[in-house]
C-alpha cells in the first residue's frame, strides 16, 4: 500500500533559483504544493538602523546596497525623498540626467531578471544575450560614476558632475543597438513551445489579489491595472516624457514577461527622449554645504524596476540625520503573494513564481 | 642536589560558566544618546512654536529699546554723545534653492470629509510637503482606515506601507504609527498615523488590507509593537530568538555583546570550552591527550 502522507521540504535558502538567501517552506502533497511559508531575514543588516546614524549624503551609500541589481533607481528614491524633506528644487538638466541613468538601469535589471528568470526555467541562451547588453549598460555606469553596482549617482539637490564628455555619443550607440536585441529575446522566448508551457497560467494573481496585497510594479500591470508611479506621480523628469504604461489582461507569469519586455521599449523611448531634449544649465541646485533638516516626515515613491520603492523619512529640528528612515521595499511586499500564487499548483511552478515576482534579497531584508 | 622540578602542568585556560550571556547593558562601548526632543510633526505644534518665537522676539526687541532709553538718558545726563538707536534684527535669508516645507491648514477634500465623517475621533489633519496627513485616535484606527478603503469619495484601494517611529522623549505615547494608503484610481496618497503608548496593542489592519501582513511582523520586529488579531504576530527579519527591537532609539549600535569582546584574548577560551564540551560528551578525554 502507498502511504498517503504530506511531505515538508526547504527550498533554500541556498538554492540557485532563489535569487539569493531566500527560504521558503513547502508542505508538499506528492507535486501539489499544500503551503508555503516564504522565510526572509538571511540578509539582514539593519540599514535603516544604520541610516539613522548616517547624514542624509552618506545614507545614499547604504540604498546601493539594498536592490543591488537597480541601485541607481534606489539613489533617485532616496535622493528626491530627501530633496521633499529639505524642499530642494533640482535643477532640470540634473532631472533629464536622472531619468536617462534610472532608465538605463531598469533595462538593466530588467535584462538580469529576464537571464536568471529564463535560467531557472531551462531556457539557458538568453542569459548569453541579455548580459552582453546588460555589460554596455554597466560600461556606461561606470563612466558616468565610476562604480558599475553600488553606484551612488546622484547627490541631493541633483549630480556631483555633468555628463562625461563622450557619454551621450555611447548612449546614441546604445540606443540604436538595443531595439533590435529584444526582438532577438522575442524570437529566442515569446513563441517558444516550451517557454509557453512553463509560463502560460502559470502563478496567477488577480488584480484583487494584487491591489489587497499591495502588489507593485510588473506584477500589477500584468494583471490589467496601469498603475505606474512615473505616470499617476510624476517623479525627476517623468511628467515631461511621452511613454506607454503595458498592461496585460492575462495576470499570470507569461504576461508579466510580455509587460516587462514592453517595459525595456518604453525605457529605450525615453531615454531617447532625455538625450534630444536634454536641456542646457547647471547640474546642481544651491544647498548649505550641511543639511539641517525641520521637523517633518515625507514618504516618497518612485517606480523601481520592481516596483513601488518608498522612503519614509522622519526630519529633527537641527538634524543633520535622519530621525527614522524606512523603506518601502517592493520586493517585500511582492513576496508576500507567494503562497497565493503558488498554492494548488505543481512544485515547479514555485520556481517560475518566484523568478517573475523578481524578488531580489538584500532589499526584502534590508 | 637540588630539589626535584615538579612537573609543571599549564594552566588551564578561565572557562566561562554556565551559558555565555554577554552584559550588553554594561558594555563600555554602549553609548546611546536619547533624543531629547519628540520630532512629530504636527501643526499644532508647529503654530504654538511659531507664537513663543514671536514672542520672545517682540520681548527681546521690547528690551533693545528699553536699554536704549535708558543709556541715552544716562548720556545726556553725563554730557557724552547719544548711543546708537538700536536697529530691529530681520531674518537672515539665506541664498540658496531651500524652501523648508512647513505644516500647512488642511485644505483638501479628502482631509475633510474624513474629519467630518469620523467627527472628534480626528485628532489633527494637516497638510506639509504636499503630502496629506491624518491622525486619528488610536482607538478608532480601523474605523478610520475602513472609512478610507470603502468610502466612495476616498476609495484608498491599497495599504503601500506601514511603519512606524520610536519617541522616548515624548510624555503621552511611545511610538507613532504610520500607514500610508494609496487611492490607484484617484492618483492619490494619505497617510493615517496614530500615537500609541509604550504596552499598547492597536488593532491589526490585516482584515482590511492583506499587505499589512508582513508590514505589520516588520513593524512589532523593529519595533515591539504588537497588533492585535494578528494572523501570524512572529518576528520577521531578526531570528525569533533575538532580544531587543533594534529600531527602539534605545538599542545600541554597536553589537550586542559579540562585537564588544576582544576576540584575540577571549577566542581561544570560548573555542577550548565548546571543545572540551563537545568531546567530554562524546567520553573523549582532550585535557590529557595520549602520548604516541
Amino acid at each position: 500500500m502507498f502511504k498517503n502522507e504530506e511531505m515538508e521540504i526547504n527550498l533554500g535558502p541556498q538554492h540557485p533559483s532563489t535569487h539569493g538567501v531566500l527560504r521558503v517552506k513547502l508542505r508538499l502533497d506528492g507535486e501539489t504544493v499544500v503551503k508555503c511559508t516564504p522565510i526572509i531575514g538571511y540578509l539582514h543588516r539593519g540599514v535603516e538602523k544604520i541610516c539613522e546614524n548616517k547624514t542624509y549624503f552618506q545614507g545614499q551609500v547604504w540604498t546601493d546596497r539594498m536592490d543591488y541589481v537597480a541601485a541607481i533607481s534606489n539613489n533617485l528614491g532616496w535622493a528626491e525623498g530627501v530633496e521633499k524633506l529639505f524642499g530642494i528644487e533640482t535643477p532640470r538638466r540634473a532631472k533629464y540626467i536622472r531619468t536617462m541613468l534610472t532608465e538605463m538601469n531598469r533595462i538593466a535589471s530588467h535584462l538580469l531578471w529576464l537571464a536568471t528568470h529564463a535560467l531557472d526555467i531551462g531556457a539557458m541562451t538568453v542569459f548569453l544575450y541579455t548580459f552582453r547588453e546588460r555589460e554596455y549598460l554597466l560600461d556606461l555606469f561606470e563612466a558616468f560614476c565610476g562604480a558599475r553596482l553600488t553606484t551612488t549617482a546622484f547627490r541631493i539637490g541633483g549630480l556631483r558632475e555633468d555628463l562625461p564628455p563622450g557619454f551621450i555619443k555611447q548612449a546614441q550607440a546604445f540606443q540604436d543597438m538595443f531595439l533590435p536585441c529584444i526582438d532577438e529575446y522575442e524570437t529566442l522566448l515569446t513563441e517558444n513551445r516550451i517557454w509557453k508551457k512553463r509560463t502560460v497560467g502559470v502563478a496567477r494573481l488577480s488584480a484583487e489579489d494584487c491591489i489587497a496585497l499591495g502588489v507593485t510594479g510588473p506584477v500589477l500591470r500584468a494583471a490589467g491595472v496601469p498603475y505606474d508611479i512615473r505616470k499617476a506621480f510624476p517623479n525627476a523628469a517623468y511628467a515631461e516624457m511621452d511613454f506607454l504604461v503595458p498592461t496585460r489582461p492575462e495576470a499570470d507569469t507569461y504576461a508579466r514577461y510580455l509587460v516587462r519586455l514592453e517595459e525595456m521599449r518604453q525605457s529605450h523611448r525615453i531615454i531617447q527622449q532625455c538625450i534630444d531634449g536634454l536641456p542646457e544649465g547647471p547640474v546642481m541646485a544651491k544647498i548649505p554645504k550641511i543639511l539641517k533638516s525641520e521637523v517633518n516626515e515625507v514618504y516618497h515613491a518612485i517606480e523601481a524596476p520592481k516596483g513601488e520603492l518608498g522612503y519614509y523619512f522622519v526630519g529633527e529640528k537641527g538634524g543633520t540625520m535622519p530621525y527614522r528612515m524606512h523603506v518601502r521595499a517592493p520586493s517585500f511586499v511582492n513576496l508576500q503573494a507567494l503562497p497565493k500564487m503558488v498554492e494548488g499548483r505543481l512544485l515547479a511552478d514555485v520556481i517560475a513564481a518566484i523568478g517573475t515576482l523578481d524578488v531580489v534579497l538584500g532589499e526584502i531584508d534590508r | 642536589m637540588s630539589e626535584p622540578i615538579e612537573p609543571q602542568t599549564p594552566a588551564e585556560p578561565e572557562v566561562p560558566t554556565g551559558p555565555y550571556v554577554y552584559d550588553y547593558a554594561a558594555s563600555p562601548q554602549r553609548q546611546i544618546v536619547l533624543p531629547k526632543t519628540v520630532p512629530l510633526p504636527s501643526l499644532r505644534t508647529y503654530r504654538a512654536e511659531v507664537v513663543a518665537q514671536q514672542a520672545a522676539d517682540e520681548a527681546k526687541w521690547q528690551k533693545m529699546q528699553a536699554d536704549y532709553e535708558t543709556a541715552k538718558a544716562k548720556a545726556e545726563a553725563e554730557g557724552k554723545d547719544a548711543p546708537k538707536p538700536p536697529v530691529k534684527p530681520v531674518p537672515r535669508k539665506d541664498d540658496n534653492d531651500l524652501k523648508t516645507p512647513w505644516p500647512e491648514e488642511a485644505k483638501d477634500p479628502d482631509l475633510l470629509r474624513l474629519q467630518e465623517l469620523l467627527g472628534d475621533k480626528v485628532e489633527e489633519v494637516f497638510e506639509q510637503a504636499g503630502e496629506l496627513t491624518c491622525q486619528v485616535r488610536k482607538e478608532a484606527l480601523l474605523e478610520a482606515l475602513r472609512l478610507c478603503r470603502d468610502d466612495a469619495d476616498l476609495k484608498y484601494e491599497m495599504l503601500a506601507d506601514q511603519t512606524g517611529t520610536h519617541y522616548p522623549a515624548a510624555k503621552d505615547f511611545a511610538f507613532s504609527l504610520v500607514y500610508h494608503l494609496t487611492s490607484i484610481s484617484r492618483r492619490k496618497r494619505l497617510r493615517v498615523r496614530i500615537l500609541v503608548p509604550e504596552g499598547f496593542e492597536p488593532e491589526s489592519a490585516c482584515s482590511l488590507y492583506l499587505s499589512a501582513n508582513w508590514l505589520e511582523r516588520e513593524t512589532y520586529d523593529m519595533l515591539g509593537v504588537r497588533f492585535q488579531d494578528h494572523p501570524d504576530m512572529t518576528r520577521i527579519l531578526c531570528p525569533e530568538d533575538w532580544e531587543g527591537y533594534p529600531l527602539r532609539k534605545e538599542y545600541p549600535t554597536v553589537g550586542l555583546g559579540q562585537r564588544d569582546i576582544d576576540f584575540r584574548d577571549d577566542r581561544g577560551g570560548m573555542l577550548m570550552r565548546i571543545a572540551m564540551e563537545k568531546a567530554g560528551q562524546m567520553g573523549i578525554n582532550l585535557k590529557q591527550p595520549k602520548a604516541d
